[in-house]
């Protein structure tokens, strides 16, 4: 209810700052949903929008095939620790145009480039997000499954990885928070397709009604996302956790 | 009758971060029979959780010997250590898949040991749900289930309110009468050794200073004057020889943490 409320405000703040500029300029919720509705009719936009949710998904599973290792490593070994820790430092502050800018120079205007330069940019977040998950291991728990004699592979998937898949679960949300922003990025640099090279599109014919509409869009999905994939997933994994009650 | 535990010149010292090294357990000697109970009574940091860790397996680095003959080991900690993602039912079975108990028992061995605690109505709550005390009486319900000959406990009762650590005690000596597990129980409770013990030894500085055995007859009652008489001696006895050790503690008071260690040095040597 309270979610409700708090939606329908959002969209109200929205209707009346629009009417502080031209409607061309800024246009209000019901004329960027209007001008959204003739795009989806037109139908041209779904391609876009996989070519989009394509290189997020893509662009996500990458990034936490190489940050989830990192960061478990660096979580159970003070040396790579101290290796590696310089090396997320610097991957984490390189900007995600600069990753975008020599992907697309090295390896060319092609897909891979863009997957990789999402990946490379959003990995060395989820890195330190496993990094401290592995680090708050409970070593007790550890020991009470050695005094039981349970197998080594026992204690990894029993009593290590429902530790260590929160973490996971949390950077996977995180990962995509920044994955969505920078595939719009990559997109409007160098792909010939895609939500980003859309709203770079029309801001150029400065038709300001298509880049709201397109910004909703994406909005729109990325909620649905959320709710509909995400949080189910988490609240079946997570039952056995205590509700808390505020 | 063969005894349970042998130990004989046990040593164990541990590296300081400066290189001196600090002996924990002092050339120890220890003879349990089985089917006795133990208690062993210090302060913390006097060695009684290491030379626990040696006799449970966990702490494979030490000079001397140490020898359980009597099969399997249960442990019961000071905490619960239940996995939190498991049932009360699964985190049994968690136990007895590690110690390959046959399949075809374990019915048996659940429903025994759980009916013995007061818990058979709680197998499919997860240990959130349940209170410490009960969180406790399952952790050691997961000890009785892999039918250990010997079951070594450290400090078990303590983090548990007064009223709720009496009622445990009480079932755990009507258990040990009718399983007759060799039982070594480390405590810093006096009362505790005393109302629980067929033998105690006060353990101070990584060594052992002093043995007493305990005279009352079983069933005991935790009311029993005898029980009060008996601990306020041995508390008399324990100031006698801390007033011998001018350091009473084996482990340094700037690394308090080097117990705590020890768990994070066996989580290290599984190079996971």
């Amino acid at each position: 209810m309270l979610k409700l409320v708090s939606f329908v405000s959002a969209v109200i703040i929205w209707g009346l700052l629009s009417l502080t500029l031209p409607p061309e300029i800024f246009p209000g919720p019901i004329e960027t949903a209007r001008t959204l509705w003739g795009e989806i009719v037109k139908g041209d936009l779904w391609t876009d929008l996989a070519m989009t949710m394509l290189r997020v998904v893509a662009g996500l599973l990458l990034a936490l095939i190489l940050g989830v290792p990192v960061g478990v490593l660096m979580g159970l070994n003070r040396r790579a620790e101290a290796v590696l820790d310089v090396w997320v430092m610097i991957g984490l502050t390189v900007p995600s145009l600069c990753y975008a800018i020599m992907a697309f120079m090295w390896f060319g205007l092609n897909e891979s480039a863009a997957i990789l330069a999402i990946a490379v940019t959003a990995a060395p977040s989820i890195t330190i997000n496993i990094w401290e998950g592995v680090k708050n291991v409970d070593t007790k728990l550890v020991a009470m499954a050695r005094v039981f004699e349970a197998s080594r592979p026992a204690i990894v998937r029993r009593v290590l990885m429902p530790q260590i898949f929160p973490y996971v679960m949390a950077s996977a949300r995180f990962g995509l928070g920044i994955i969505w922003k920078i595939t719009v990025l990559v997109e409007l640099i160098g792909r010939p397709n895609g939500v980003g090279f859309k709203l770079f599109y029309w801001y150029q014919l400065a038709d300001m009604r298509q880049v709201l509409a397109w910004t909703l869009l994406f909005t729109i999905i990325m909620l649905l996302i959320e709710l509909v994939i995400l949080k189910p997933i988490e609240r079946r994994i997570f039952a056995w956790r205590p509700q808390v009650a505020v | 009758m063969n005894p349970a535990i042998e130990v004989a010149s046990l040593r164990k010292t541990f590296k300081g971060r400066d290189g001196t090294s600090r002996a924990v357990l002092k050339d120890l000697d220890l003879s349990v029979g089985a089917g006795e109970f133990l208690c062993i009574l210090g302060p913390s940091g006097c060695g009684k959780s290491t030379l626990l860790n040696v006799l449970a397996g966990l702490d494979k680095v030490y000079e001397g010997q140490a020898r359980v003959s009597a099969g399997r080991v249960g442990y019961l900690f000071q905490e619960p250590r239940l996995l939190p993602w498991l049932t009360a039912e699964q985190n049994l079975d968690f136990a007895l898949t590690g110690c390959k108990v046959p399949a075809s028992r374990w019915d048996e061995l659940k429903s025994r040991y759980l009916a013995m605690t007061g818990l058979s109505e709680y197998r499919d709550y997860y240990p959130h749900q349940i209170s410490g005390g009960m969180a406790q009486r399952l952790a050691l319900v997961r000890a009785l289930c892999v039918e250990p000959g010997i079951l070594l406990m450290d400090e078990p009762f303590s983090g548990l309110d007064e009223i709720t650590a009496r009622r445990i005690r009480t079932d755990l000596l009507s258990i040990w009468r009718e399983t007759r597990k060799t039982i070594v129980f480390v405590t810093h409770n006096a009362y505790e050794a005393c109302f629980l013990a067929d033998r105690i030894l006060v353990m101070l500085g990584g060594a052992f200073r002093h043995e007493m055995r305990v005279p009352i007859a079983r069933p005991r009652s935790y009311d029993d004057p005898a029980i009060f008489e008996l601990s306020r001696d041995l508390i008399k006895a324990f100031d006698a020889e801390i007033g011998r050790e001018p350091v009473p503690s084996a482990i340094p008071a700037n690394e308090p943490s080097l117990v705590d260690d020890l768990d994070r040095h066996a989580a290290a040597r599984m190079n996971i």
